[in-house]
């Protein structure tokens, strides 16, 4: 054999044998769930321009996880930062952030059922929150827009947006989580700014607004009896210019009034904050560092914890990443993101603070949407 | 005199490495090249022209890719590329361009892809404790960038005209004007694409659904890259001279304008006619050299300025509507005035010493509604103090001790010691082995201290202790040449200063990693000449980079102990062959890959827990003209030619096969 014929023929076997390392172009082929009885989903953010937000699937009854459900249901990802999820009887709706996309899922197979992207809308940008104001009408907080998206969660359309009247000049203009009062739904601006806005359900409009002291009002929930409760962080000091003091506050808000009737100073936190209240709507719970349990008829929360964040190996309490309760039985869900660049693990608690489970999820784990 | 000048003659021939009666073998010279009194202990990889040359779109990025061991992260052509020497990170990786430190004093990283491999004429790459004789603060290694005056007499031009799929267009021009005692260079380029390749996007599903809504089937659909667009405009003006008495005086400039979109992710469903996010920099860098070369001394003064401005702007336009998400503006200047000497005050010794004084200042704005103003607008007054002993006992061995102090504001970051040693084993191999051990500090950037919000001001220095040790050989045979390197390192560094996400809704720096580095590279490479004017060439790389996280776990819950770092692949290799024939010369580049992982706990089951391992082969064909008042030549590339789907970072996909055809003319005249 002469030395070009060899070449050639050894050149003819590297060849064949790199293209037989070709990464194919398909997915993974998608499995098929069927999740019977309660179910608890676990919406993990990911990291902010990864593309690695997940959703997990507890059983709460056989205590058994399944990560990475939404992908192999239906061989395609989550997306970029889910941020949170909220349930319409067989839909499970899913924002995902930095995707521009609102997923919606039958949650007892996982599969997409539909979906709302920014294109087919006017104004969404980054959805964040979802609240249903009824079987034909939704609404669509957005981190950027200065608007509310209005949607039909049963077909999936588009109808309209509420625009909110912020700042559009640059950067955020941010809405974030909704509560419905009778006509009202409430929603706090959290990203650079201290206001609740109040939006008329029935002419879809922005009426009122609420202006704390207190900067980035995180969360919300609404009690029994009509009191909107708000927890901010208390935003952040600066050297130059200041968006807060750091110190979160509680808030307690006559939802009919709009009058601040209590205003609770906070320890300073480095874990965040997180509002939840339990099923009958007479229990708060909130995490500032530790979790504490409040009855909503109570004018300060207590002095101990009612559960107390564990303590790492550098003597320092876990980042408590997210508050969620079970409507049926009370059991707390907590989240602990770690490092928040690797699986996080989740917490289950009885409602008498007893711990249940621990299991490990996706990365950032955040809500929790409870499938009854 | 005689006898001085005589012992001097010496003192070079020794501070080169061979004694006096080797000078008579060709062989030999050889050996002088390679074991020059001040490369002892040096572990360091050299890219000349040819590697440098390959074609005009390639920037340092690809460079480092196709022809290094080092791990470059990036999105595609014209995005941000960052280099990571030995598992480290890419802000231990110190880059100088004639000597002025050229990482982003905002980040501590160095963009590669905004330097077009064209306007570099010799990248000197130095491992680990051997980046001490640049700069502190390498922990992974340095990375030396130099342009040099041209070795061509009399006057000559190069145009180079490159065009590629996704509407891509590349125009370098180079005119160098030469006397007998100076010379002129100039280079020019112009670079612009679309680059929107088509892909099938695995992280996407189309459902196909009847008319009831029902769906009935559904595809991965193909998608185009979208915001990829780039336009790359550098020029840059180099003047030297040399009085052919000892001194010579250069001056370079270099200014370049980047436009580049950002591109969106795999899983981003936006679309990109409602939705804009580039970047723009503006950079000026400006480096004035002064050498002066006596018999057994020789001294340099340099100063250098750069300037750079970068605007991001994320906004998007609907309904008539603008509204601007991100609106960065931040302006970096570095300054610098550098006096070296070295002195070789007996044949077996060599001194030298450095001193720096620096400034730089940083003005980073961030424009949102309730963020006016300053992200922080800071400056500081850096100094360098460097001190090299290097001493050759006996003619075969070769010590150096080097010391550097650097001082950045008020702190004074602790002394960074580095010890070298070499041997030379069998010399008509010119089998050398060598070993080096160092401590190195890297003071945190403008952004971990200052940044507005999460900037930590009580941040200390990164420490890294290393040592490594191996063998390099060169062998010539009549028509064949074989030469390689092969080392094994050991590297710790704590106080790794960290990014991690702030649940207000920004990032913060603190010190918390300790990571332990080691592993193996080797390098080889031959070269044979055939009858019939054949000439085969050879070069691979490969590197084993354990980077393994050994910071105590934070709690029961952190899995991330013993871990190999995120984006820090255990297993890398690249290979290039090129066979010349007549005036043709046909190339092929292979580079490989191993999985890197996404989670600091390295969940493999974890669905988006890592990236698959990949190759990708390009190949190239050109051939050459040759008359009396010119060259001239055709190139054509194919990349990615098995047509590989990969990633080098999630959701980032990376272009296909793709072609370009690249015409180069080279005009002479005296």
């Amino acid at each position: 054999m002469h030395i070009h014929q060899r070449f050639c023929v050894t050149l003819s076997v590297a060849w064949g044998l790199l293209a037989a390392c070709s990464d194919s172009e398909g997915g993974v082929p998608e499995e098929v769930f069927s999740h019977q009885g309660r179910g608890v989903y676990v919406l993990n953010e990911g990291n902010y321009n990864s593309g690695n937000s997940t959703l997990s699937y507890y059983d709460p009854e056989q205590k058994t996880i399944e990560n990475g459900v939404f992908q192999r249901a239906n061989d395609r990802k989550l997306g970029d930062t889910g941020q949170s999820m909220t349930l319409l009887d067989s839909t499970l709706f899913i924002a995902v952030e930095n995707s521009g996309i609102v997923w919606g899922i039958d949650p007892r197979t996982s599969r997409v059922k539909g979906s709302l992207t920014t294109g087919q809308t006017e104004h969404m940008i980054n959805p964040r929150y979802i609240h249903i104001v009824n079987a034909t009408k939704a609404y669509i907080t957005d981190l950027y827009a200065p608007y509310i998206t209005i949607f039909n969660p049963t077909t999936f359309t588009y109808t309209g947006s509420i625009p909110t009247g912020q700042a559009v000049t640059y950067g955020y203009s941010s809405t974030e989580q909704m509560v419905g009062w009778k006509n009202r739904v409430f929603t706090n601006c959290w990203s650079y700014s201290n206001k609740i806005l109040v939006i008329d359900t029935q002419r879809d409009e922005v009426t009122d607004s609420i202006l704390l002291d207190s900067w980035q009002p995180k969360g919300m929930q609404i009690d029994a009896r009509g009191k909107l409760w708000v927890i901010t962080d208390g935003g952040y000091n600066t050297e130059h210019e200041g968006f807060g003091d750091n110190i979160p506050h509680l808030y307690r808000i006559d939802a009919e009034t709009l009058v601040i009737e209590q205003d609770q100073a906070l320890d300073a936190d480095e874990a965040g904050v997180a509002l939840a209240i339990s099923n009958d709507r007479q229990t708060l719970y909130l995490i500032n560092n530790d979790i504490y349990r409040m009855d909503v008829t109570e004018s300060h929360l207590p002095v101990r914890p009612f559960i107390e964040a564990p303590i790492g190996n550098d003597g320092k309490r876990h980042k408590l990443y997210g508050l969620n309760v079970d409507p049926t039985n009370g059991d707390l869900y907590v989240a602990d993101a770690v490092d928040y660049n690797q699986a996080g693990t989740m917490y289950r608690y009885k409602a008498d603070g007893t711990l249940i489970d621990k299991f490990r999820v996706g990365i950032n784990p955040n809500g929790c949407a409870f499938i009854p | 005199m005689t006898n001085r000048h005589t012992a001097l003659t010496l003192a070079a021939l020794l501070c080169m490495g061979m004694t006096a009666q080797n000078v008579t073998s060709l062989k030999k010279v050889d050996v002088t090249a390679r074991r020059r009194l001040k490369d002892t202990g040096v572990q360091q990889t050299v890219l000349d022209s040819t590697a440098l040359r390959d074609n005009i779109s390639l920037s340092m990025a690809d460079i480092l890719t196709k022809h290094t061991t080092l791990f470059v992260k990036s999105y595609g052509r014209a995005t941000e590329s960052t280099a990571e020497f030995r598992g480290t990170s890419p802000s231990h990786t110190q880059v100088t361009w004639n000597g002025m430190r050229i990482n982003s004093p905002m980040l501590g990283t160095v963009d590669f892809s905004t330097l077009p491999a064209f306007f570099i004429d010799k990248a000197q790459l130095l491992h680990g404790a051997s980046s001490i004789l640049m700069a502190g603060g390498g922990l992974g290694g340095g990375i030396a960038l130099e342009t040099q005056p041209g070795q061509t007499e009399g006057h000559e031009a190069q145009l180079v005209q490159g065009i590629g799929q996704y509407r891509t267009f590349d125009e370098f021009a180079r005119l160098t004007l030469s006397g007998n005692k100076w010379q002129s260079n100039t280079r020019l380029s112009y670079s612009t694409s679309q680059n929107d390749f088509s892909y099938i996007n695995p992280d996407k599903k189309v459902d196909v659904r009847d008319e009831n809504g029902t769906i009935i089937g559904s595809y991965h659909p193909k998608e185009r890259n979208k915001s990829g667009y780039f336009t790359d405009i550098h020029a840059m003006q180099e003047a030297y001279y040399n009085d052919r008495r000892g001194n010579r005086v250069s001056v370079a400039s270099w200014y370049s304008h980047l436009l580049r979109g950002l591109p969106f992710l795999s899983v981003d469903y936006k679309d990109d006619s409602d939705f804009s996010n580039e970047c723009g920099q503006h950079t000026l860098r400006t480096v004035a050299d002064w050498q002066h070369t006596a018999s057994w001394w020789s001294t340099r003064l340099r100063a250098g300025h750069s300037w750079q401005r970068i605007a991001y702007d994320y906004t998007t336009t609907r309904q008539q509507a603008q509204t601007d998400i991100t609106h960065s503006r931040s302006i970096a200047q570095q300054a610098f005035v550098e006096g070296e000497g070295m002195m070789m005050p007996h044949p077996r010794w060599q001194l030298d010493a450095q001193m720096q004084v620096g400034y730089c200042h940083v003005r980073s704005n961030d424009y949102s509604p309730f963020h006016q103003g300053k992200n922080y607008n800071r400056g500081r007054m850096e100094y360098t103090l460097g001190a090299q002993a290097r001493w050759r006992p006996v003619g075969r061995m070769g010590l150096a001790l080097a010391l550097r102090q650097e001082v950045y504001g008020p702190d004074w970051v602790p002394t960074i010691p580095a010890l070298f040693a070499d041997y030379l084993l069998v010399e008509p191999w010119q089998l050398v082995c060598k070993a080096s051990i160092a401590r190195n500090y890297r003071y945190p950037t403008m952004d971990d201290l200052y940044f507005e919000p999460g900037g930590n001001s009580n941040l200390k220095p990164e420490k890294g202790f290393t040592y490594d040790g191996g063998i390099e050989w060169k062998r010539q045979w009549q028509t064949f040449t074989f030469g390689g390197q092969f080392t094994a390192f050991d590297s710790h560094i704590t106080d790794w200063i960290l990014w991690t996400p702030n649940v207000k809704g920004f990032w913060q720096p603190s010190n918390v990693k300790r990571v332990h580095n080691y592993g193996v590279e080797a390098m080889l490479h031959g070269q044979l000449s055939l009858p019939k004017t054949w000439k085969v060439g050879a070069t691979a790389n490969y590197a084993y980079t354990p980077s393994i996280n050994k910071g105590k776990p934070t709690d029961d819950n952190d899995q991330s102990y013993g871990r190999q770092l995120c984006y820090v692949p255990r297993h890398s290799a690249n290979l290039s062959v090129t066979v010349d024939w007549k005036d043709w010369t046909l190339g092929t580049g292979w580079m490989f890959y191993s999985r890197r992982h996404t989670t600091t706990s390295n969940e493999v089951d974890y669905i988006t827990g890592s990236l698959e391992p990949y190759h990708r082969v390009d190949l190239s064909l050109e051939k050459r003209w040759s008359w009396k008042r010119a060259k001239a030549s055709v190139k054509g590339q194919v990349n990615n030619l098995l047509d590989n789907h990969y990633m080098t970072v999630l959701s980032r996909p990376m272009a296909g096969r793709n072609y370009a055809i690249y015409l180069s003319i080279t005009p002479q005249w005296k």
